[in-house]
């Protein structure tokens, strides 16, 4: 078999349009690698600066009160990963900014693509764009003539009868179109290294390695099925045309399809019955039955038993912050409702994409390739929550600070100083660790396994019913 | 031969080819998809903006009970500017055009209807686009314009890949000129046929559709131009792949050419053409925006009362022959925040200065239609269907006139100390399309 790989690649290198045509292609590769970086970094210095820009405003807080500062609130800006530069996933659709304040958990505002006229469908060229569609068309290119112009110049039959098996030559004639491919993906993340080495951390390593494996065994599948075909068929065109029939289902109509199925057979509501239905809760209570004004009553009398006095201008404590904070509880509650609710109906949307791996292994490619850039759904959410984690550290340090600074009920003019607000740590996104998300994308790595094992069966079981001629 | 035989003869091979049979088939149906899904789209943003008519109808309702006294109002003293303004329900909407099952464009991407406060702004987090999943939305739906503009050529690749090629393969290229006019004639002529083929094709999936929304009464010139987009748009890739067989070697030749061209419009030219945007203009993070919503807002705020007085003459010079003599501010506005016209300036001129950034950023788009075709009639469609930037943009513009007419209400009836009545309250109501 290896001889045979030899030959082939000899015979690739022999063609000098190839060499050309690889030559450029390595070089686009190189040029649209470095420009996703560039664009990475450029990101990511706005990102930065803006960043910096809201924590300086806060930072610049003299005297304030506390509750004052929970209404001036605070933004998240949601961060570039290193790796978005190859994949960047749902970032240019979801938001950029997330206003962090009292009373209320928002939503992401301002995508990128709603900040502008329409420009690209497929997303722009990063290096995932040429991994996923230029380079997987060119190993079908690449092979879908392998054993059709054998058997078209009736060199199949006298192969076989020298002792190679159909089988032997559809693996050889794969693998070697299959090591190209891998070695254009080599060079590709090599690139994404080499310029980022100052930056790169062992997780990082791990997470290029995964996305590494998935891209791998794609082309592995698409190799061994376009040479298959090749093989099945008796003219080139009908292995050609199969296989770029396949390629479009696969990469354009079933996302689009399958995608559109999720979301009907697990339907998010509107946005106006999601409003709604929080603004129901919150005034009426979770259950219907404890309404705002009842459970103000309880924490007064709670807190006059608590403290042992009968009004409130008793209390040696702001009540009024207490009580924010007792609002605050409750609102989580409601928000971890409805907002969990959604988040629990993406989570199920996306795990019927995934089983769309069964039948479509670009879907389990895709989904690798941007939760391992940490660019998907799944890690906006896990910003959403970090951030949301943040405001409620935030305001429950503005109310305490409110609640226990030294004021007492009512004075809405007391304020904290400069230090207080200093001592308030930064929102800092934390990327969650490989270890930790793998687990999510697993069925995606077993689907695209189980494809390339069941086309290898195929392969080894059917290839001796081959037509040689 | 003759042109018509040609074309007759063309018919008879495409019906004894079930491969393109089944892919014009299936296109038909990816079509059909994409209309429905347009379609679905439009009814769902109407039904849920009848909802909201419907809630905010009550809403003005109650307003106006509470002049004959049938509903309690509680401390709302609908005579006064703040309260009746309370009570009018003020929600900016964005209707979906009936053209939308052609293409739902960047529909996607915004909000559709807000309600419109005096605090409000046209790019208030409110405005947040209908819940979906972020991961749909960026594999790109399969509506319409999606199976025209990137579907229709890979069918075209099909239906035409062996026109000419199998002559070349089978090695009888000069027996067609023998018995026919000249090879470019006689390709010409094959081409014709599937030309009418599709054409007509779509026009019958898109007739359906324009009846089902009433476009082709109420707006048949936009259907037609969104058709007459299309014929151009298929004409475009007939010519060029009418060259390539023309020059080329054989079906799998004229098929890698075919291809390769759909991946150079369709995919790499627009990929590289949003990476240079990106890069020579980063997403916008905002914070001139923010800075205007939180910190100068602020700094309004803090403004004694004389300064607020001198800054609102300023910007509403008619106010000036009214000025009540004598009083503060705040007594002559007998009202709470008598900032609300200057927060609203201020985050008007905030708005325009970032809408202005944003249109650098769609000049660029619009220099590089030359070499981005695909994004030209994108987003020429995604205009004929008010689904585009620009519609939104006038949707925002729609919004600030609403706050506008807010803010203006309750300044000049505050100031000139009126007590609204029930038909002032009509007015309102008016003014905000509840009645």
């Amino acid at each position: 078999m290896i001889t045979i790989i030899l030959n082939e690649w000899k015979a690739l290198f022999r063609n000098k349009i190839l060499l050309l045509l690889s030559l450029l292609f390595l070089i686009g590769l190189s040029i649209v690698s470095w420009l996703g970086i560039v664009q990475n970094q450029e990101q990511q210095l706005q990102q930065q600066a803006a960043h910096e820009h809201v924590r300086a405003q806060w930072e610049s807080i003299d005297a304030m009160n506390p509750h004052g500062a929970a209404h001036y609130g605070s933004y998240a800006f949601k961060p570039i990963t290193l790796l978005s530069s190859i994949d960047e996933g749902v970032n240019a659709v979801t938001g950029n900014v997330l206003r962090l304040e009292g009373h209320v958990q928002n939503e992401m505002a301002y995508s990128e693509a709603s900040q502008s006229l329409s420009i690209s469908k497929f997303g722009k060229l990063k290096p995932a764009l040429l991994l996923q569609f230029v380079i997987p068309l060119l190993l079908i290119f690449l092979s879908f003539a392998s054993i059709t112009s054998e058997k078209e110049l009736g060199r199949l039959k006298l192969l076989v009868f020298q002792g190679s098996s159909v089988s032997r030559l559809i693996f050889a004639k794969s693998l070697s179109v299959w090591f190209y491919g891998i070695l254009l993906l080599f060079i590709t993340l090599l690139f994404q290294v080499l310029i980022n080495l100052n930056n790169i951390t062992p997780d990082t390593w791990s997470r290029t390695g995964f996305i590494f494996l998935g891209y791998t065994l794609y082309y592995l599948i698409i190799a061994t099925l376009t040479t298959y075909l090749s093989a099945r068929f008796k003219s080139n065109t009908a292995a050609l045309t199969s296989m770029l029939a396949i390629w479009i289902l696969w990469t354009i109509f079933l996302p689009s399809i399958w995608g559109n199925t999720t979301s009907i057979l697990n339907p998010l509501p509107t946005k106006q019955q999601f409003k709604t239905a929080m603004k129901e809760d919150r005034s009426k209570g979770l259950d219907g039955h404890n309404p705002s004004d009842k459970r103000t009553e309880e924490l007064e009398t709670k807190i006059l038993a608590q403290y042992k006095v009968d009004s409130l201008s008793q209390l040696p404590i702001n009540f009024d912050g207490l009580l924010m904070q007792a609002d605050e509880d409750y609102g989580n509650q409601v928000w971890d409702k409805h907002f969990g609710r959604n988040y629990s109906i993406l989570q199920k949307q996306k795990q019927l994409y995934q089983l769309s791996g069964v039948f479509n292994p670009f879907a389990s490619l895709q989904n690798i390739s941007m939760g391992y850039s940490g660019s998907d759904m799944l890690h906006h959410h896990d910003f959403l929550r970090q951030a949301e984690d943040y405001r409620r550290y935030l305001i429950k340090t503005l109310n305490d600070k409110h609640t226990y600074g030294g004021s007492k009920t009512g004075d809405w003019n007391w304020e904290a100083g400069k230090d207080f607000y200093l001592s308030i740590k930064d929102f800092d996104y934390e990327m969650p660790l490989t270890n930790t998300i793998s687990g999510r994308y697993l069925i995606d790595l077993v689907f695209l396994f189980l494809w390339a094992t069941v086309i290898i069966l195929v392969i080894s079981f059917t290839s001796k019913k081959i037509n040689l001629l | 031969m003759r042109y018509a035989t040609i074309i007759k003869s063309e018919f008879r091979h495409f019906v004894r080819s079930p491969f393109k049979v089944i892919s014009l088939v299936l296109f038909i149906g990816a079509s059909i998809y994409g209309l429905q899904s347009g379609y679905d789209l439009y009814n769902k943003y109407n039904k849920e903006l009848a909802t909201i008519s419907e809630a905010d109808k009550e809403t003005a309702q109650k307003g106006l009970d509470l002049y004959d006294k049938k509903e309690e109002g509680g401390r709302a003293d609908m005579t006064q500017p703040m309260w009746a303004l309370y009570y009018t329900p003020s929600t900016a909407v964005k209707r979906p055009s009936p053209l939308m099952p052609f293409s739902i464009g960047q529909t996607q991407e915004y909000g559709y209807y807000m309600k419109v406060t005096e605090w409000s702004n046209a790019f208030d987090q409110d405005l947040s686009e209908e819940l979906a999943n972020p991961e749909h939305i960026a594999f790109g739906t399969l509506d319409f314009s999606f199976v025209v503009l990137y579907l229709m050529p890979v069918l075209i690749i099909i239906l035409l890949f062996n026109i000419g090629g199998l002559e070349k393969d089978l090695g009888f290229q000069k027996l067609v000129e023998i018995n026919s006019m000249s090879s470019s004639q006689w390709l010409m002529a094959r081409f014709t046929f599937y030309v009418l083929l599709l054409l007509l094709a779509l026009l019958l999936v898109m007739l359906p559709y324009a009846m089902l929304t009433d476009s082709l009464k109420g707006n048949l010139s936009g259907f037609f131009t969104i058709y007459l987009y299309i014929l151009v748009y298929a004409l475009i890739w007939f010519v060029a792949f009418y060259f390539i067989n023309l020059k080329g070697k054989g079906s799998s030749n004229q098929a890698l050419k075919m291809v390769s061209l759909w991946l150079l419009v369709c995919v790499v030219l627009p990929g590289a053409v949003h990476q240079v945007a990106s890069l020579k203009y980063p997403a916008n993070y905002m914070t001139e925006y923010l800075d205007a919503s939180r910190d100068e807002t602020y700094d309004i705020w803090y403004l004694p009362q004389d300064s607020i007085r001198l800054k609102l003459l300023e910007l509403h010079p008619e106010l000036q022959e009214r000025t009540p003599q004598n009083d503060t501010i705040q007594d002559s506005l007998k009202i709470e925040y008598p900032d609300s016209p200057l927060v609203n300036h201020l985050m008007k001129t905030t708005s325009a200065t970032v809408e202005n950034k944003l249109e650098e950023k769609n000049q660029f788009i619009k220099s590089t239609y030359i070499v981005n075709p695909i994004g030209f009639f994108q987003n020429r469609l995604n205009a004929l269907t008010s689904s585009d930037y620009y519609a939104y943009k006038q949707f925002r513009e729609n919004i600030q006139n609403f706050i506008d007419k807010k803010v203006y209400f309750r300044l000049i009836d505050t100031w000139n100390q009126k007590t609204v009545t029930k038909e002032r309250y009509r007015e309102y109501l008016k003014a905000f399309n509840t009645l």
